[in-house]
């Protein structure tokens, strides 16, 4: 790093940033004081959810009847800003791929680079060893770390180098990890929770990034692989655009019921809610697991040694 | 008083502002937007809020009501509580791109100082 962060951290125009801050503060302020407070009645809108969500979808959650069936469509559009940002994050974070013929100005530039710093910068042979030695323990190093830290005695000095943690945690997790996902798939299911899919693939989200801190991510690497998760994230994604397409079809609008509705608190209740919600649970859920994974498994792209 | 909440919320709003003006970490400037973000939420469910309300939700309601009862007294707003769950997912993927565009740039300038990061400047 160029700049020191711990011991004076710069700042930009401190006082210029807090009178538009300020201003923008005050103007929410005044806006907030009109806003309807807990005594006004709920808006038509609202009202009529409620007393919608039986008769029209035979589910007891309007937030569900609201979120995959009044306002389908602002979720189908919603569903694909998180493929648009899933696929964001999967090309920015996704490793350079070796190019060949005439694209090799990466490998060209290490070897102008390693001549031009013998020679006219004066790097010395021992500080390029350690460069290397350095470059070598972050790269290819890794493989080496211990996967559990169990051979190690306790009270080791030192950074503890193993990717999975203590017995004591992975018995624990490999407990509650079971549990959560019945109890999220159970909701998802049969419509209990508001907001069906989304939370459920939170919940996923969860039990596998609980998996990754326990057992560590050699382990999880072969399940967790974009090759397994993009499409089912892409046939949650497909699933949701025909939904909205046979509700166009058959019902006549796009994400209307087409489909016989089971008596309430069934796992067939709620007609296309339960398809919609289950399709969003295995898109949310791999999206968010392939961009938290892609985040965490960043490759290091710099070169060795620094150009400037 | 719920209007301590909406206050709170526009309070948190332009600290994330400021933040985001005032910082040159990088990093720092992502976190700012997320609590912009987190502002919002806050206020989307703060208006959600009804006096002695009871969830939006259908089975079992309190005090022996039946659902139209219950949809004219006091309910939280399951609209809003709609709108909050859309942006807390669409906040979750745009600051992935974020965090993932700034770590990229770290790599790259070798520096989290938003004033290194001048190279598009003629």
């Amino acid at each position: 790093m160029t700049t020191s962060l711990h011991a004076c951290e710069p700042h930009h125009h401190r006082w210029a940033g807090a009178v538009i801050a300020g201003a923008i503060g005050a103007i929410l302020v005044v806006v907030a004081l009109g806003l309807p407070r807990e005594h006004a009645p709920l808006p038509a809108i609202a009202r009529r959810a409620m007393l919608g969500a039986l008769p029209d979808w035979h589910t007891t959650e309007p937030v569900n009847a609201i979120v995959y069936g009044y306002r389908g469509f602002d979720t189908f559009g919603e569903t694909f800003i998180l493929l648009a940002a899933v696929v964001g994050i999967g090309l920015l974070t996704r490793r350079k791929e070796s190019r060949s013929g005439f694209l090799g100005e990466d490998l060209a530039h290490d070897a102008e680079q390693r001549r031009v710093h013998v020679g006219e910068h004066g790097v010395t042979l021992s500080e390029r060893e350690a460069l290397e030695a350095e470059a070598h323990e972050v790269g290819e190093g890794r493989d080496v770390w211990p996967l559990l830290p169990d051979a190690e005695s306790v009270g080791t000095p030192g950074p503890e180098r193993a990717e999975a943690m203590t017995v004591i945690v992975r018995a624990g997790i490999r407990v509650v990890a079971p549990i959560l996902t019945v109890a999220g798939l159970y909701l998802v299911a049969w419509g209990y929770s508001p907001g069906g899919g989304f939370p459920g693939g939170a919940v996923a989200l969860g039990v596998i990034l609980l998996m990754y801190l326990s057992v560590g991510y050699r382990r999880l690497r072969r399940a967790v692989r974009p090759e397994v998760m993009e499409p089912i994230e892409l046939a949650g994604a497909l699933a949701i655009a025909a939904l909205v397409v046979a509700g166009l079809l058959f019902a006549g609008s796009v994400t209307a019921n087409f489909l016989p509705l089971g008596p309430p608190e069934t796992i067939r209740s709620g007609g296309i809610l339960q398809l919609f919600s289950v399709s969003e649970l295995l898109e949310v859920g791999t999206g968010l697991t392939l961009a938290a994974f892609g985040l965490l498994t960043m490759g290091h792209e710099w070169s060795a040694v620094d150009p400037e | 008083m719920i209007v301590g909440n909406y206050l709170v919320a526009a309070g948190i709003f332009a600290l994330g502002l400021y933040t985001v003006l005032t910082r040159r970490n990088i990093v720092k400037i992502v976190m700012g937007l997320s609590l912009m973000e987190a502002s919002g939420y806050l206020l989307l469910l703060s208006m959600a809020y009804r006096a002695r309300s009871t969830a939006p939700v259908l089975l079992d309601p309190p005090h022996g009501e039946t659902t139209t009862q219950l949809a004219h007294g006091s309910v939280a707003d399951p609209m809003l509580q709609n709108i909050c769950l859309t942006a807390i997912v669409i906040g979750v993927a745009i600051t992935g791109v974020f965090l993932a565009i700034v770590v990229r740039l770290v790599q790259h300038y070798r520096s989290v100082d938003a004033d290194d990061i001048r190279a598009l400047r003629g």
